[in-house]
């Protein structure tokens, strides 16, 4: 008597007939399957909203007073279409390029500066051209418009930083999202406070240190988390600027 | 000291420790548990990164081979007979972990009013 053999795939052989009703299904559960994953994976994830590198804008170039404390601001004295005059812009370097190391000299002097802006919302900033076309001494002293203190608040919401928020990224959440916003900070890019609701008419907030300077390296932790905060607030130009105070900074539960 | 300083803090402790026992098997170890290495020394060099971060693993092997315990043909018996409980558990765990790790999952704080405290003049008197 002959034993049956039960039917046996081999992948570069044809399909036992016996295996083929089996295979179609497991093909099709498998494939709903990632389906599924993929739209319950989608489903869980923020809505990034609208923003991104305006290319199509083309490289605006703009005149104004450099600031490099905390980090560096342009308050635009000649503007352009784009870029108004009496606007402050957070400018960054090239991807995660530094800027900062050849601009204090610049402090309170006319630049000329070209680059891309990155926009959402109200929310923009301007990622200098590389090279000499980037930032031009004009070699005229500037005037620093003098900030106004705005009190102390109490604030709920996100420490990112300020160039992947505007469009350079899509901001996501968790690690990967905290430790990219870290090695933004590193390359001096700004950071910015999203505000749960805007404060002052404004939804995002330039981020200084206890003492006016860069955000401390002690505080990264909190970047890429919703925090609750109690910290000063100030008005330069048209940017509101938040003065972290590390004794009133906490995740939220 | 934050997360991301204790982690790193850790894995230098767990690296260090690598160090010393690869610095040891390396020059002691592997003599005494595998003939084939004696007298051969510059692919000793290539285990030292795997050594650094697996070394629990070393030792023990060091161990079942220096006191003759080991059990050579259990090394070539086929693992899929583990295969079944294995599938079980991922099944099980994958979505587990995916389950905590959005629920523990922190909130926007959509409702929440900023809310003024003091003028900063007000603070300072």
């Amino acid at each position: 008597m002959i034993e049956k053999k039960p039917p046996f795939f081999v992948g570069y052989l044809g399909i036992p007939k016996a295996l083929k009703g089996f295979l179609l299904k497991l093909s099709l559960l498998i494939f709903a399957g990632f389906i599924a994953g993929a739209v319950l994976a989608g489903a869980t994830q923020d809505d990034p909203g609208q923003a991104g590198f305006r290319f199509d804008y083309g490289r605006q170039t703009v005149t104004g007073v450099l600031e490099t404390t905390p980090y560096p601001l342009l308050y635009v004295t000649e503007g352009n279409e784009r870029i108004k005059e009496g606007r402050t812009m957070m400018l960054s370097g090239q991807g995660k390029t530094p800027i900062m190391a050849n601009l204090p000299k610049l402090e309170g002097k006319q630049v000329k500066v070209s680059g891309i802006i990155l926009k959402r919302g109200e929310l923009d900033m301007l990622q200098v051209a590389g090279g000499n076309r980037g930032i031009e001494d004009l070699s005229r002293e500037g005037q620093i418009p003098s900030s106004e203190p705005l009190g102390r608040w109490e604030l709920q919401g996100e420490i990112c930083d300020g160039k992947c928020l505007a469009g350079a990224m899509n901001p996501g959440r968790g690690l990967a999202h905290k430790a990219c916003a870290n090695l933004c900070l590193l390359a001096d890019i700004p950071p910015v406070f999203v505000s749960s609701n805007p404060v002052q008419g404004e939804e995002f907030l330039l981020v200084a240190g206890p003492d006016g300077g860069p955000f401390p390296r002690e505080l990264y932790h909190y970047v890429g988390q919703f925090l609750e905060l109690e910290a000063n607030l100030e008005r330069r130009g048209d940017l509101l600027v938040l003065i972290v105070d590390p004794d009133h900074i906490k995740a939220i539960k | 000291m934050d997360q991301a300083q204790a982690i790193f803090f850790a894995f230098q402790i767990w690296c260090s420790i690598g160090a010393l026992i690869a610095l040891f098997f390396l020059t002691i170890g592997i003599d005494r548990i595998d003939e084939d290495a004696q007298g051969a020394y510059v692919f000793r060099l290539l285990l030292i990164p795997a050594i650094l971060l697996i070394w629990p693993l070393v030792l023990w092997r060091w161990f079942i081979l220096e006191t003759e315990r080991d059990a050579w043909p259990n090394r070539h018996r086929p693992p899929r007979h583990a295969h079944f409980w294995v599938a079980i558990a991922l099944a099980v765990f994958i979505p587990v972990i995916i389950l905590v790790s959005l629920s523990v999952r922190q909130t926007w704080p959509v409702d929440f009013e900023p809310q003024k405290l003091s003028l900063l003049e007000e603070r300072k008197s």
